[in-house]
Order: C-alpha cells, then structure tokens, then sequence
C-alpha cells in the first residue's frame, strides 16, 4: 500500500524497512494488549486476595457474617450489616442530594446561563472536582457539623421528626454527625462529577435538534426533560455511576463525619458507619485473624455492592433503550 | 398543478368569493390573502446586520420560495418567523413581522403559542430519540391532553397527511432513529403538522437527502399548500422553480426580487436576479 500512496518521492520499500515496520506494528499490537490484559489481571488479583484474606471470617460466620449487626472486637463477633447499610444508607442520600442539583447545574449552564457566567460556574465545578476528600472530611467534621447540629438537624427533628411513620428517620439528639450528615457531605463530593458530566452530554445534542423541540412551542423545560434528557441518557446514567462508585468507595471524608459507629440506628441523624470508613479506622488496631479477616471480607462486600451497582446500570440502560424503541 | 396565473395586483383577488362562513377563512383558490407581512425587518448578529430592510408579504397558502447564495441571510428570515433566534444572546430583529396582523417581533408575543401556529422543519431530519408514535405525540402533549385512542387517530392523521402512514404503521413503537433519511425528514414534517400550525417554515428540506426523497418532499410540499402556508429556503433553484407559488431572491441581507416564481425565473425585472437564475453567479 505505502508504495502505491507515495511513489515519486520514496523509492519503494526495501524488504527490511518492510520487515522492520510490520515488527514494529507487531509490537505496538502486543503492547496496547498487554496493558489492556493488566487492567484484567490486576483485577483478577484484587479479587483472590480479597476471597483468600476473608475466607476465615467467612468459615467461621458464613452468611451470618452479611446479615449480623454486632460488631464486637473482644468477643471476636463480627456482622457486616451495620457497614454495609451505612454504605448503602449515605451513598443513598448523597445521590438525592447531588444528583438533582448536579442537573440543574448543568441545565442552567448548557441551556439558560448567560455567556459572562458559564466559564466562572463551570471552572468553579471543576475545582470543587480537585479538592481533596480530607479536606471535606476536616472541613466537615470542624465547619458543617457544629453549625448543622444547631441549625438544620434541630429543625428537621421538631419538624419533619414529628410525623408518624417516616418520623423516626429524623428523630433522635442532634449529634451533628452521623449517617445523614456523611450523606450530605458525599453530596457535595460528587456533585462536581455528576455535573461536569452532564454537562459535557448535554453539549452533545445537536442545537438543531433542540430548535426542533423548541419550534413545536415546547419550553426549556420540556426540551431538557423530553429530549435533551433522552438523547443524552448513556451519558447521564454514566455521570450518576461515576458519582456513585465515589460515594459508596469514599473513605477519608466519611471517616470523619460519619461517627464510626457500628450499629444502625432508627434515626437518619445517628451515628453509624461505613464499609470504607470501617476498614480505615480499625485495620491498624486489628488484631487476631479473624478481626483482619472480618475487614478483608467488607471489603469483598464492597466489591460485590460495586460491580452489582455497576450492572444494575447496564440493565437499565437496555431496558431504557428498548423503551425508546430500539 | 401549480395554477401559474397569478397575480399581485388587485384584479384577481377582486373577483374572490367570499370566504369559507365556518372558519372565516377565505377558501376560493385564486385570492391572496398576505399571511405574514415583513416589514421594514432588519437582523443583528451583534453588529452584523444581517438583513437590511425586507419588505415582503408570504400569501395563505401559497408556497413562498427564498432562493439566494449562502449568506444571503434567507435562512436568517426563516428563523425570523418563528422567532427561533431568540435562544441565542445577541441576536435581535428590528422592525416588523405581523402574523395575521399581529406584530410577532413585540416582546408581548407567547413563544410557545407563536412556534405552534408556527412550525417549522430543518436541513436534517431531527427525530427526537423516541419511538415514531411518540415523536408526533410529543408536539401534540405539548398543547392537549388526549385519551389514548383520540391521540392515536391524531398521529395517524399526521403522518397520512405526511404521506408517510403506509410505510411506518406496523412499527410505530420504533425509534424515529430507524427510518431512513427521507422518512425521517417526512415525520419531522409529520410532528410539524400535528399541532396544526398555519404556517410552516423549512430550512432547505431535501438539502440533505437523495433524488428520490426529495421528490417525494416536493409532491408533499404541494399537498400541504391546500391547507398550509409555506415557505421554504432551498439552494436548489429548480426545486424552487417547481415547488413555489412565488420566490424572493435575496443577495448580501437585501431583498433584491420578489414575485410570481414564473416571472422571477423567466422574465426577471433585475439584472442580478437574472445572474442568478441562470447560473451566472452563485
């Protein structure tokens, strides 16, 4: 091919440089494999070493281990489930609180905000990207906490604590940290992602498109909601699963806030614990095999909730695409 | 097909019948009545003054053309009409544009009742990523709430108007993404009429499909006149010469020529109209 496309100039291609370029394509191939394969084996490894490190926890408590809320160093009794909510529990809250306001954010820049505003907005989502989580751990524990304690959480307790039935999810003292304060802090964590990436989806339509949304009378809403939104969905759905991986997985912020108890309380407000916030606080004072062993096995109980969140998301996706009709 | 025998001036609309009692609107074939008149409308794209001073009227029914080279501002006057332009900053019209008399351009004007009496259709086909029902439900939700079976008569009298029914009815729950290029554009003329607009504006309509489709967008365009006015922009001068009722050649943002599509295409009154007919420049 290459002496056809360039004769006059090059003489064609003597055997060797022939030889040399296909070796060198060769390698590139096997090297780019080789990378990829990495990715596969690292994960492998993870994997087994989180199965082998856990397997005595595992003997010795099988699936009571998951279902367990007693956590006791000193009777060597350890249960997953108080970690294991409190992961599910802020990740939750942290995905009410950002996901809707990464939305709007993004809404407001790639449709409503005028020129002057959306590089300072959307330069400042970025940096809020790059702050570092013990920042918002500190930042939590000293600055969020004091002032939620005597603001916010008294309100939602006299207020929202007071109905029947969902009362008891407010109720309780106002510590300040707690499940719901560690939710809200995860928030604000993925907020940046989220919104950086629904903004970049939501650039992707074709203006045109949305001009022909627009030209049948619709309003910047129904545009957003009926077209931008489904037009962009792979992406959006990507954005909201980046932001979930780092709000189930985020250990230092949480550590700080969350109280590191491990029980579950009847109350949103009371303090609890996570899987990542667990293994980081007591992997260095863990002593006895089945105490380390306990941790390791969170930690595969993180990777479990992980990759079914992930395929969770996948299911989605197709069953959304065949709603829109292939 | 198309009737070549009209006439600005006022003898023929003088021998009109009067109009249709039931809708006031006047049904006899040769009367013009101005739909839109522009007047005096200039565009800014900040500075740049796009259009100087049209003066133009688009009759009911009519198939008006904007024929011109690119740049000439034609496709600037379309989105003048529906105001579309208005999602953009720094874009302003000056001047006036009544729609049945009333000025559209006021800043009093409801953007979502305007774009329905409005509607338009763009160089390529925008389907919305939703099924075909849905895609012409979509402009009709916009306005009314309709039982099920009453929005279903609804789509399928839009898309036979669309000439389109025969070809997609076993498969209306597909996406609009899976038509080809031609079908697709014509459920983009489907999802248009389905509010029932008086007016309907296409951006170069077949610029972007082949021969074949494009006839087919054509014979439609030709159908659509008994009940629509039209008006499209098109670099396509013989489409213009076929489809039209009238055309208005347009070069550098002025109105250079407007009339009968015949007379502006055999005896052109300008000598750069004349140019551009036939293929002197352009």
């Amino acid at each position: 091919m290459t002496d056809t496309a360039i004769p006059a100039q090059t003489r064609v291609l003597s055997g060797r440089q022939a030889r040399r370029q296909s070796l060198m394509d060769k390698a590139f191939k096997s090297a780019t494999a080789f990378f990829a394969i990495t990715v596969l084996v690292i994960l492998g490894g993870v994997f087994f070493t989180l199965v082998h490190g856990s397997l005595p926890a595992l003997n010795a408590y099988g699936f009571d281990f998951v279902t367990t809320e007693v956590w006791n160093p000193v009777t060597d009794r350890f249960g997953a489930l108080a970690p294991i909510y409190g992961t599910l529990m802020t990740a939750l809250i942290a995905m009410a609180v950002g996901v809707p306001t990464s939305f709007g954010i993004a809404v407001f820049l790639t449709e409503l905000a005028p020129p002057w505003l959306k590089r300072p907005v959307g330069t400042a989502i970025e940096l809020l990207a790059g702050i570092p989580s013990i920042i918002y751990g500190i930042w939590g524990l000293f600055v969020f906490a004091p002032i939620f304690q005597q603001t916010l959480q008294p309100f939602l307790i006299d207020t929202v604590g007071k109905l029947p039935l969902i009362g008891h999810i407010f109720s309780g003292p106002p510590y300040g940290i707690g499940i719901f304060t560690a939710g809200l802090i995860l928030g604000i964590m993925v907020l940046p992602f989220i919104t950086s990436i629904m903004r970049d989806v939501f650039e992707t339509v074709p203006p045109m498109v949305k001009e022909s949304a627009y030209g049948l009378g619709a309003t910047t809403w129904e545009v957003v909601w009926k077209v931008v939104l489904p037009y962009t969905r792979v992406g959006v759905v990507g954005g909201v699963m980046l932001g979930l991986g780092r709000a189930l997985g985020e250990t230092m912020a949480v550590t700080f806030v969350v109280g590191n108890a491990h029980r579950i309380g009847k109350s949103l407000m009371a303090p609890g614990t996570t899987i990542s916030a667990a293994i980081a606080n007591e992997f260095n004072e863990a002593v006895g095999e089945l105490y380390i062993s306990s941790l390791i096995g969170l930690g595969l109980i993180l990777f479990f909730i992980t990759f079914t969140v992930l395929a969770l998301a996948k299911i989605m996706l197709l069953r959304m695409r065949k709603r829109a009709g292939g | 097909m198309r009737n070549s025998s009209f006439s600005l001036t006022s003898g023929t609309a003088g021998r009109a019948v009067a109009g249709d009692a039931s809708t006031g609107k006047p049904m006899e074939a040769n009367k013009l009545v101005e739909k839109v008149s522009i007047k005096n409308l200039s565009f800014f794209y900040g500075e740049f003054e796009a259009l100087k001073k049209i003066t133009l009227p688009i009759y009911d029914r009519r198939v008006t053309a904007f024929i011109g080279p690119s740049g000439c501002g034609k496709s600037t006057l379309l989105r003048i009409l529906n105001r579309i332009y208005d999602l953009y900053p720094n874009q302003r019209a000056v001047g006036e544009v009544l729609l049945d008399g009333e000025n559209l351009l006021s800043p009093n004007i409801d953007l979502n009742l305007l774009r329905a009496r409005i509607g338009m259709v763009f160089q390529k086909p925008t389907p919305f990523p939703m099924s075909i029902h849905d895609n012409i439900a979509f402009g009709i939700r916009l306005y009314e709430k309709l039982p099920r079976d009453e929005m279903d008569s609804r789509v399928e009298q839009a898309l036979r108007r669309a000439a389109l029914w025969n070809e997609v009815k076993d498969k209306l729950n597909q996406s609009g993404l899976s038509l080809s290029g031609g079908q697709q554009q014509r459920l983009c003329i489907a999802r248009a009429i389905a509010v029932n607009p008086s007016v309907l504006l296409m951006d170069e309509p077949a610029s972007a499909l082949d021969p074949i489709s494009t006839s087919k967008i054509e014979e439609l365009i030709d159908e659509l006149k008994s009940d629509y006015t039209i008006c499209i922009v098109t670099h396509n001068m013989q489409q213009a010469a076929r489809a039209s009722d009238f055309t208005a050649f347009m070069y550098l943002g002025e109105l250079i020529e407007f009339g009968v599509t015949e007379e502006l295409f055999t005896t052109p009154k300008k000598k750069r109209t004349e140019e551009y007919v036939t293929g002197r420049f352009g």
